[in-house]
């Protein structure tokens, strides 16, 4: 018989489909067994930022057995930790997770440390209650430790608003702009004098803010799609009368179109987490100094926010416990704000003076006067681990409302029934 | 190459002959070196090329939250992908995405071709000048087109201004989305196939074109009788470049629009699809069965043009 290159071929496509067989059924019950990390060092993942450089290099002089070794992880962070648990080696003893993602780590619970088996208990106090929430499953497991939280507070031009007959001082928009429907009425106040200035930069944004004002989302506890009930409605109707009182400004955060008008004045405001601050302030030039900080219309709500975990390869959890506690105690968190503007998540660090510096881009107001009363009173919410994927569609139709294709009424219902497909897809009744 | 690499060595074997499985296994034997020399090629791809491709079929038959155990679900991804209208809505986006793209971008290519063709001055200064693109960062090139397209500040509505035509809300409205992001391919690929189509053009023979202008042919005539029949395989060539590139479009409407599509997804195409499956969805069995369905609309494709680019040729 011939060697022919059909033979060949034939014959390495078998093996290597016997091979991807073999591989995938080994894959499959990887979960099940654990391996123990060396304790010769402590390895401790997170992403660019994510941990102020102070407070991470005292930890490391303050640990020094086990040595700490940590590793920085760009680009996207979830999917190499995921690839690393799937390979089954490498995995770190201590890893950052980030706060949209931790619904979905949840069910992976077993992955992880029980942080009350190591003592967690005496300590979770310290921190907010809702973003301990976050990291808990629905059986009492805490996997995870708060780094830091995103309340969000109502960014606005103190010289636009003035101009166009609204109060300027934070305690007076405090005072008129209570609810949602004030701010709108506010902005269409403003546009009467200033007609390229809308209040809302983009009402498609908003909607996730408002979602996040309210102690229910799409998913319930029992695992049933609650996206179609008056809640998720209610906040599609406000942002919807956003966008028929015309002051929307549909400029998405971050777009080239909102970095410019946030200095040209047709941003005049921005409804955003603590972080948002560092956006505004990369983007701007000419208005430092003219923006202030009142509470959110309709009460605080909470944008992203990071987790430190012990993952179940941890050689030794109790000591790694120690770590992360000892990183993540209120003085800490105060020094990481001070760092990195690394937004405290133990409402004792909002008392600390490197938080109570007056911030001249603000004029002069103190943020954490703003955003420590929001950090508390942010409402605890259950997200469920398909929160995501049943959000988008949405999100997807709020935009078709917005460009004029669709009516509130068919995207709504197209949005429902999309999202009912999605959320029976992953496994939610 | 293994087949031009062994058939010589057939003749040169001794016909010792006993069985031909034992022959078999000593030619094999005998020349373990050229094995060894062409195995890293297959090694590398086996495992970072082949292995993928295989487990991404076996997963589309699976249930993976990316993490957990595997469940194997038969056909249910495959029954879930057909009723799903954002899988249609993509599969459409893509295809006029496709069309919107690479028509102009041959077409201007071609053009560019000839006329680079009879320059005298300057050739590889334009030459280069118009590949610059196809190597510039795509997130980089993304990101300023976005610029160039934005509504308050953009550099299109300020010169839509200019000319006294109202602005347009480009990446606000599903129309704008798709001009945006099609402008954005055509100007990365047509000095890519201008280069090519340049190569082809300087193997037309002279005296063909000697000839024509002999029997009086004109230019525009001597371009369709001569230029165009003599470059069919190099335009078969590029339209099957293009539509494996443009069937897979993903960074652009990702970088300009978001992980969404835009307004009314506009700018949802089937990659981007798959990726917001996998990545942000978690569904790695869905993204899989995505991914084999691009696989297949690829092949689809190719199938159409080369029918339509060489059948004609072997009619003739």
């Amino acid at each position: 018989m011939e060697l022919s290159r059909r033979t060949l071929l034939a014959g390495g496509f078998a093996a290597v489909l016997g091979g991807t067989v073999v591989g995938c059924s080994s894959g499959m019950d990887a979960g099940s067994t654990t391996k123990k990390n060396a304790a010769t060092e402590l390895t401790l993942w997170c992403w660019p930022g994510g941990l102020g450089k102070s407070v991470l290099d005292d930890t490391v002089a303050y640990f020094p057995d086990p040595k700490i070794k940590y590793s920085e992880v760009g680009g996207d962070f979830k999917q190499k930790l995921i690839t690393t648990f799937n390979g089954g080696t490498s995995i770190p003893d201590i890893t950052g997770i980030k706060g949209e993602d931790i619904a979905s780590m949840l069910p992976q619970a077993e992955r992880f440390v029980d942080l009350r088996t190591v003592g967690a208990d005496a300590i979770l106090g310290d921190y907010v209650e809702w973003k301990v929430k976050q990291a808990t499953t629905l059986d009492g497991k805490v996997i995870g430790l708060p780094i830091d939280i995103g309340p969000t507070a109502l960014y606005y031009r103190e010289d636009v608003f003035t101009k166009g007959g609204l109060p300027g001082d934070p305690a007076a928009v405090a005072e008129q702009l209570k609810t949602w429907d004030d701010l709108f009425a506010a902005g269409v106040e403003l546009k009467k004098s200033n007609p390229k200035a809308l209040i809302v930069w983009d009402a498609t944004d908003l909607y996730d803010i408002v979602v996040g004002q309210g102690t229910e989302r799409y998913v319930s506890k029992d695992n049933t799609f609650i996206g179609d009930q008056d809640h998720i409605r209610k906040a599609w109707d406000t942002v919807v009368k956003a966008m028929t009182l015309k002051i929307d400004g549909k400029t998405a955060s971050g777009s080239p179109d909102w970095n410019a008008g946030l200095d040209q004045g047709t941003v005049p405001a921005h409804v955003g987490a603590a972080w948002v601050a560092l956006d505004i302030k990369s983007a701007v030039k000419s208005s430092v100094g003219e923006w202030r900080l009142a509470p959110t219309p309709g009460g605080p709500a909470n944008f992203g926010g990071s987790f430190l975990t012990i993952t179940k390869n941890a050689a030794d959890p109790a000591k790694a416990f120690e770590v992360i506690k000892y990183m993540l105690t209120p003085d800490n968190q105060a020094k990481a704000f001070a760092d990195a503007q690394i937004f405290p998540a133990t409402p004792s660090a909002y008392d600390k003076p490197q938080l109570k510096v007056a911030d001249p881009f603000f004029g002069g107001q103190v943020p954490i006067e703003i955003f420590g009363p929001a950090a508390e009173a942010i409402p605890v919410a259950y997200e469920a681990p398909s929160d995501v994927a049943v959000a988008q569609p949405f999100k997807d139709e709020l935009k078709t409302v917005q460009s004029g294709a669709k009516t509130s009424d068919a995207a709504w219902s197209a949005a429902v029934s999309k999202a009912k497909s999605i959320a029976k897809r992953q496994g939610v009744q | 190459m293994t087949g031009t690499a062994t058939a010589p060595a057939a003749t040169a074997v001794p016909l010792t002959g006993p069985s031909s499985g034992q022959r078999h296994r000593r030619r094999v034997r005998s020349y373990w070196r050229f094995y060894l020399a062409l195995s890293p090629f297959y090694v590398l791809f086996a495992v970072f090329g082949l292995y993928p491709m295989l487990s991404t079929i076996v997963l589309a038959f699976q249930r993976w939250d990316g993490l957990g155990a595997r469940r194997f679900t038969g056909l249910e991804n495959f029954r879930f992908l057909i009723e799903d209208p954002t899988f249609w809505l993509a599969l459409t986006n893509t295809v006029v995405l496709f069309l919107m793209s690479t028509v102009p971008t041959l077409v201007i290519a071609l053009v560019l071709a000839v006329m680079l063709q009879s320059a005298v001055r300057f050739t590889s200064v334009y030459r280069i000048g118009y590949f610059i693109p196809n190597v510039t960062s795509l997130v980089a090139m993304a990101i300023f087109f976005g610029s160039v397209f934005s509504t308050n500040f953009g550099l299109v509505n300020a010169m839509l201004r200019s000319l006294g035509i109202p602005e347009q809300d480009w990446l606000g409205q599903p129309w704008g989305i798709k001009i945006a992001i099609s402008t954005m391919i055509v100007w990365q690929w047509v000095g890519y196939n201008t280069l090519i189509y340049l190569a082809g053009l300087q193997a037309i023979p002279r005296d063909q074109y000697e000839a024509a202008k002999v029997d009086g042919a004109g230019t525009v005539r001597t371009f369709f009788s001569i230029t165009l029949p003599q470059l069919r395989p190099v335009i078969l060539f590029t339209v099957v470049i293009s539509t494996i590139g443009g069937l897979q479009t993903f960074t652009e409407p990702q970088v300009m629009v978001g992980n969404s599509g835009g307004t009314g997804q506009s700018g949802m195409t089937v990659v981007l699809f798959f990726y917001r499956a996998a990545f942000l969805d978690n569904d790695y069995g869905y993204a899989a069965a995505i991914a084999l369905s691009i696989f297949a609309l690829v092949l689809l494709f190719t199938a159409i043009n080369w029918r339509i680019f060489r059948g004609r040729g072997e009619d003739r």
